[in-house]
Order: C-alpha cells, then structure tokens, then sequence
C-alpha cells in the first residue's frame, strides 16, 4: 500500500518526481479500486496543503497552475484503476470565459482547485455565449455559476449572461461569481453576480461555503 | 472642455519627462493606451482601427483633441514580432521594421502571414470586440530548448516562423514566397502611414504614451514560444534552459528596445519605451527574483544609459514585489501599475520612482459622474503626495467606458491635479 501521508506531502510539496514515481510504482502492484480512491483522496489533500501555502503566500499563482498539471497527471495514473467508481461529489459549477473573450488560464486555475476540491465543473471553454451557459445550467442544474474573463469588456458579457439566467426565472437557484483579470468589485455590481475576486484559492472557498462545506 | 488648459505639445512632453525625472510640475499629467475608446468615441468599429487607417487616424486626432491628454496611445498588437526577431541575426533595420508593422501598422500583417496568435475584429471575432493576442498552439516544445538556446535565429527562422505563420508554413514554396511580398509591399505603406499619424497627433497636441517597445525575455517566451502556462511547467522542471533561453534572448530584446527607442525620438520627440511586463502575477517573489527581474532589470538599466526612459506596464499584481524597483537608478523609469494599489507603492518607491495609475475601468463603465469625481480626487490627494505620479488606466482598458464618465475623469485630473507652486 502506497504512504499516503507521504504522497499528500509530495503533492504539497510539488515534488512532481517523487509524487510520479510513487504512484507509478503503486499501480505497478495492481491495487484495488478502494486503494486508489484513497490514493485520490491522498492527492486532493495535498492540494488543500498547496492551497494553503497560496494563502499564507509561499506559493504563488504560477504554483497553482503547476500544482493543477501535477494533480491532472496523477489521475491520470489513478483512473485506470478507479475507473468510474463514483467519488463523492460537494457540487456542480458551470464555468466559462465570457462571450468575447479567448484567455483560460485564470479559469484553467480555479477549475483544477475546484476539482480537488470535489465540485464537478463543467467547463464550457472561452468566449461562451450567455445562451450556452443557459443551456448548461438547464441541462446539469449547477450550483454555482463561475465567469471568467480579462478583458474589461468582459464586464458587459458577464451581465448579459447574468441577465439572461435571471429572465430565465433561475437566478434565484444559482449562486454566481465573477474572476479574472476583470473582476473588481465594480464589476460585481455592474454585472449583478453575488462574489468576485481574482484569486482562485479563495474563490474556491467562497464556493465550498455557498455548498455548505468548508476547507479544513 | 471645461477648465482644462491647453497645453502645447512640447509642454506635454516636457511635462511627462519633468514626472519621470520627479521633478516639478504644474499639475498631474493624464496619458493612457485606449485603442478602443476613441473608436467608440467616433462612433466607428474595433475593426476599423485595425483595417481602415483614415478612420483609425481621424478617430485618434479627434479623441486627442476633444479630451486634451498630455498623452495618448492607440498602437495595436504583436503578431510580427516574432518574425522580425527571426531576422534580426540578418539585417536588424528590415527586423526592426517587421517587428512593428502588426504593432504600428493595424491588421494588414495578420490577414497576409495568417499568424497563430491574434484574432481580430471583424476577422476571427466579431468587428465589435477587442483584438485578444493569445498563442493558439505552442510553436516551441520543452525539448527543443536546447535547439534554440543553440542558434536562436537558425532556430526562429527553421522551425518558429513556419509554425507561427500559416502563409509560411512552407518555406520556399510559391505561397510563402507572395505572402512575404505582400507583407513587403504593405509595409512600406504602413511606415508611411505612420509619418502622417504621428505627425496629425502633433498637430493636435498629442505626445504618444509611447511607440517605442522592449520585450523582456521570459515573456517573449510565454507569449510569443511556449504559451504562457507553459513556461510555469519549464521553471519546474527545466529552471537551467529556461534561464538560458532567456540570456540568448537579451541581446536581440535590448536592440529591439533600442532601435524602436529611437524611431519613437525621432518621430514624436518621446524617448518613453513600453516594457509589457506580465509573469509578474503568475510568480513568487524568489521564483521572480530568479527568472524574471534579472533580465527585466538589465534592459532597463542598458536602455536608461542608452538616454531613454523604461515605461515599465507592470499588468495585474505587483505589490509582492515593489521593492525590486528600487534597485533601479532614481528618476530614470515609469511604474506603470494597474491591479497594485497606487497607494502602497508610494508608500515603498514613491521617492524614487514615478508612479502612473488610475481608477478602476469598471467604475468608467458602471459608474456615475460623481463617483468617478469623487474617485479621481481621492486618489489624486494621495498619489499628488509622491514626487512623481501620472493618472493613466490600464492598458487598452476603457473600450466600452461611458463618454460622460471619460470627459468627467479627464476634468477631474486637471480640478484636482494642479500643485500648489511655492
């Protein structure tokens, strides 16, 4: 059986080798789907440890893109295994870059934290039209809605898609927040969503609060 | 307008040099790049200010003589530069000339070399929506490192440029052959453009933001090589190559600065150079020590002992690391700031550094007249405390902000932006 404490601490620690190299060796031994979901489970521990050191400020947001990479290849190894056992979930985000604007890394970011996390996101890409993100929201029921863009017109589209949830009679059902580059608190206003920021860690834990759970 | 002198062009530039160097000034200098807003301000297109050059220029003269900016900026985006540095090792005026033809010359370049990084109005995205410069694919993977710290040029010309620019996908072939005729035939018209652009923002009392342009090298190759997140993974995992990647960057990135330095004093008298400068946000301060300030502060320091003045664009965060421009000589370079709070970088450089900043363009957008005056005048009491501060927003940033609230800053700064003379 693979250390799990000693994994958690690896991704903690971005060792990328060490946290490879154990679990490489840990599915070389064939172990059991429970096995493996600790293992998971291991891993997403981790990321809370980097989500941490991003609060306290040891880690920046480079090393959340990083710490993503790092948590995407280790399922990767995982889901052989773990195939399409059900993890337990805490909620459903629909997420996006707003119609006219093509930049994902910010939303990239927080989709990897909001994962490890255990919110199951849906991530309709960039430059998503506000009737594409209705549709989504109609098809799954989410619990949160996340709009990310950078460019200051991005403002607009957030609005507009913010508008068309509320004319669709299910703005009362969702919870909404805004990040990226042009996110402010002006921004929040004028679009009509609930919370902003520009920090995915933290917008992680907005999210888990509106779901009822909280980061230990 | 309202209560606004009207300074001479000479007086603008003397007074935006006067704020660099933190010396005295009569009042508070207002100067930003905003393609955007003068397109909406004439009632024309996004695409329009990459593909009509009349109304792109008859928009410009008529933002900068309506709102009376000491400085004003509507250059457009990078999709040459890459293909000029892959000539620099060969002939440095023609790469110069290349590098700034998508920059200085609209959205001729990206229609004929059908580049990878841009999309724009009216072209890929609507005409009504902003130009976004965004790699769609890296044009460089983390093993060809070593390739291109081994023959930058050799590598640029062989493999880049062909990945880069679809229209040069074959090199050699009859395809890539006219495309770079076209590109040549439209760039000497574009240059020419240019003498009358600049020349009609002269008459209308319009100094540039700035013209002149230096790349640093770790954001030449998240932006230009690798993909921006990409270069995250590279300081993980091979910090060696990236490190030497960016020492066989620096010498080709000074002559750049230099040279477009120097087109930008002989054409508008401003020896202003823009650094954008953007992994700032994405790196710790260790992280940034190592890989970014090294090089970014070496360019500065050449380009200042060169005569000019580093326009440092210092996009998203950078109060972690205020402290690192410090170690620039006094007086000599712009802090550009837009997410940082104004404020705590006086606090930290505003005895040695002059300081450009503004107020949030959402509050241009969403806002009322009276807040946006009550905005000004309060950042104004504060910032007027450091020895060198110019109001100015983010970059390309007031797009869709409300002519009223852009008049009602722009009165603002001149209310509230005078010192009182001893």
């Amino acid at each position: 059986m693979i250390d799990l404490t000693s994994l958690t601490s690896a991704v903690g620690e971005l060792d990328e080798k060490k946290v490879m190299s154990m679990l490489q060796e840990f599915v070389a031994g064939a172990p059991e789907t429970e096995e493996a979901a600790q293992a998971i489970t291991a891993c997403q521990k981790g990321m809370e440890k980097v989500g941490q050191r991003f609060e306290t400020g040891e880690y920046f947001v480079g090393d959340l893109i990083f710490a993503g990479e790092l948590l995407t290849e280790a399922m990767e190894v995982l889901k052989p295994i773990i195939g399409s056992a059900a993890r337990q979930k805490v909620g459903k985000i629909v997420l996006g870059t707003v119609q006219g604007d093509l930049h994902n890394i910010g939303k990239n970011i927080f989709k990897s934290m909001a994962e490890a996390a255990g919110f199951t996101v849906y991530d309709l890409g960039i430059n998503v039209s506000p009737e594409a993100f209705l549709d989504k929201i109609k098809e799954v029921q989410p619990d949160i809605l996340g709009l990310s863009g950078v460019l200051t017109m991005a403002v607009e589209s957030m609005k507009k898609t913010v508008d068309l949830v509320k004319e669709a009679g299910l703005r009362e059902h969702i919870k909404i927040t805004i990040g990226g580059a042009c996110a402010s608190y002006e921004a929040m206003q004028v679009s009509g969503a609930d919370a902003w920021s520009t920090n995915a860690a933290e917008t992680v834990n907005v999210c888990l609060g509106w779901v009822g759970q909280h980061q230990e | 307008m309202k209560n606004m002198e009207g300074s001479s062009y000479n007086d603008k530039l003397d007074r935006l040099d006067r704020c660099a160097g933190l010396k005295k000034v009569d009042r508070v200098p207002i100067g930003a790049a905003t393609l955007y807003f003068p397109a909406k301000y004439s009632h024309i297109s996004y695409e329009d200010m990459y593909y009509d050059q009349e109304k792109y220029k008859n928009a410009s003269v008529r933002f900068a003589k309506d709102f009376n900016w000491d400085a004003a900026c509507m250059l457009r985006t990078f999709e040459t530069v890459t293909l000029g540095l892959s000539l620099a090792g060969t002939d440095p005026q023609n790469a110069v000339n290349t590098a700034v033809a998508s920059v200085l010359g609209g959205g001729f370049a990206h229609d004929i070399l059908k580049d990878n990084y841009s999309s724009h109005p009216g072209r890929e995205i609507p005409s009504d929506t902003e130009s976004q410069f965004k790699i769609k694919n890296p044009v460089m993977t983390s093993e060809e490192y070593d390739e291109f710290i081994d023959d930058p040029f050799g590598f640029l010309n062989r493999k880049v440029v062909p990945r880069v620019y679809g229209a040069l996908e074959e090199p050699g072939s009859s395809q890539s052959i006219c495309a770079l005729m076209k590109f040549g035939m439209k760039l000497g018209t574009a240059l020419d453009d240019l003498q009358v652009f600049t020349q009609e923002m002269k008459t209308a009392d319009c100094p540039p933001w700035y013209m002149a342009i230096c790349p640093n090298p770790l954001d030449v190759l998240g932006a230009f090589l690798r993909d921006f997140d990409k270069v995250i993974l590279d300081i993980h995992r091979v910090p060696d190559k990236v490190h030497k990647a960016c020492e066989a960057l620096l010498p080709i990135l000074l002559a750049v600065g230099k040279a477009t330095g120097e087109i930008s004093y002989q054409l508008t008298g401003s020896r202003r150079v823009f650094f954008p400068v953007w992994y700032n946000s994405f790196l710790s301060e260790k992280q940034y020590r190592e890989f970014h300030w090294p090089y970014l502060k070496y360019l500065c320091e050449e380009l200042i002992k060169a005569g000019y003045t580093p326009l440092l664009s210092l996009q998203g965060t950078y109060d972690h690391l205020l402290e690192t421009l410090l170690e620039l000589p006094a007086g000599k370079a712009i802090a550009w700031f837009d997410r940082t709070d104004p404020v705590k970088a006086r606090d930290i450089i505003g005895d040695h550094m002059c300081i450009a900043g503004g107020i949030s363009p959402s509050l241009l957008i969403g806002g009322s007249v009276q807040e946006i005056d009550l905005q000004v005048k309060k950042l104004l009491t504060e910032m007027k405390k450091a020895a060198g501060f110019i109001f100015t927003l983010p970059f390309n940033a007031i797009g869709p902000a409300k002519i009223e609230n852009v008049l009602a800053m722009t009165e603002a700064v001149h209310r509230y932006g005078g010192y009182t003379q001893p």
